[in-house]
């Protein structure tokens, strides 16, 4: 796992400082049909976009650090339980 | 893979949600025989699920094409937990994750069934098919990973070709999967590594939970 991360953040460096937008493909395909499609997306709910980047910094930490905890808290117990029994 | 709102038609939405909700209401049965006869079934399932949020939000650049994506986590799901129990895991992944900015609320069922239908199935059948073949769990649950993460992304060009572009639905599918392949490969790669990494180590150290869960009897997965 300490392998897959540090690839994860050298991908992460390297596409920082090719200065490359790094945009999303979900967002690149999707506009491209919407625009073949006339369509537009719209926001049908309040999300973290409406505020800004720091919304978004704000959300995804908050998202990890309760799913954190959720792992954190169960992943001793399911995956270590036998061993402390035994 | 997630569609924001807007960009389906109102009719393809429904669709979507249709046959969502019909693997969700095998899902919700599944989990509770599951749970009644196993204890640690809960909180496994509630481990998997955050586990399902995470990856399937977590944008990871790739360099070589100057933009990013993100895996699915949903065949290593469903080899752990179940394949109709990781509809609803991905359902509640969906709906917490378009106030995220990520897909919308009315294509919740689109994206449940790119991510939660077609890449966990696909991904379980081919860790079925594997285990069959007598080929290791890790080179098992690695290929389910590695073609449950492409076909998600194949199936959610087909859902954008068949909405929006209904008079040539395989040119523009073929276009759409052009746009999402060249980044969502080397992902897929990952999602090999990932999903090997995380069964065979939950195969070593506890084989009593695959045993209970995605039983492995004689080198196949009973599918329960």
């Amino acid at each position: 796992m300490v392998v897959i991360t540090a690839i994860f953040c050298i991908g992460a460096y390297l596409g920082y400082i090719s200065g490359a937008g790094m945009e999303g493909t979900d967002g690149v395909v999707e506009d491209h049909a919407a625009e073949i499609g006339n369509r537009e997306a719209v926001e049908l709910i309040p999300t973290i976009g409406i505020y800004g980047d720091m919304g978004e910094y704000v959300g995804f930490t908050l998202a990890g650090v309760v799913s954190g905890l959720i792992i954190g808290y169960l992943w001793t117990g399911i995956f270590f339980g036998r061993r402390e029994d035994a | 893979m997630h569609i924001s709102d807007g960009i389906l038609t109102p009719e393809w939405c429904i669709l979507w949600y249709v046959i969502a909700i019909a693997f969700a209401a095998v899902g919700v049965w599944q989990i509770k025989e599951r749970a009644r006869e196993n204890l640690s079934y809960m909180p496994m399932l509630a481990l998997v699920g955050s586990a399902v949020f995470i990856i399937s939000v977590w944008h990871i650049p790739v360099p070589v094409t100057g933009s990013c994506s993100h895996p699915i986590g949903t065949p290593m799901s469903a080899i752990i937990v179940g394949p109709f129990a990781t509809v609803i895991l991905t359902m509640i992944s969906l709906f917490f994750q378009a106030f995220l900015a990520h897909g919308g609320i009315t294509t919740i069922g689109a994206n449940t069934i790119s991510m939660g239908i077609v890449g966990t199935f696909s991904g379980y059948l081919v860790y079925v098919g594997c285990r069959r073949a007598d080929a290791p769990i890790w080179l098992a649950a690695g290929l389910a990973g590695f073609i449950g993460d492409i076909l998600c992304y194949v199936t959610t060009a087909l859902e954008l070709a068949l909405s929006i572009n209904p008079n040539a639905v395989m040119s523009h599918w073929a276009i759409y999967a052009m746009g999402y392949i060249p980044t969502q490969l080397p992902l897929a790669v990952a999602e090999f590594i990932f999903t090997a990494a995380i069964v065979n180590y939950i195969a070593t150290a506890r084989p009593d939970l695959l045993s209970k869960i995605a039983s492995i009897k004689g080198g196949v997965s009973s599918g329960r």
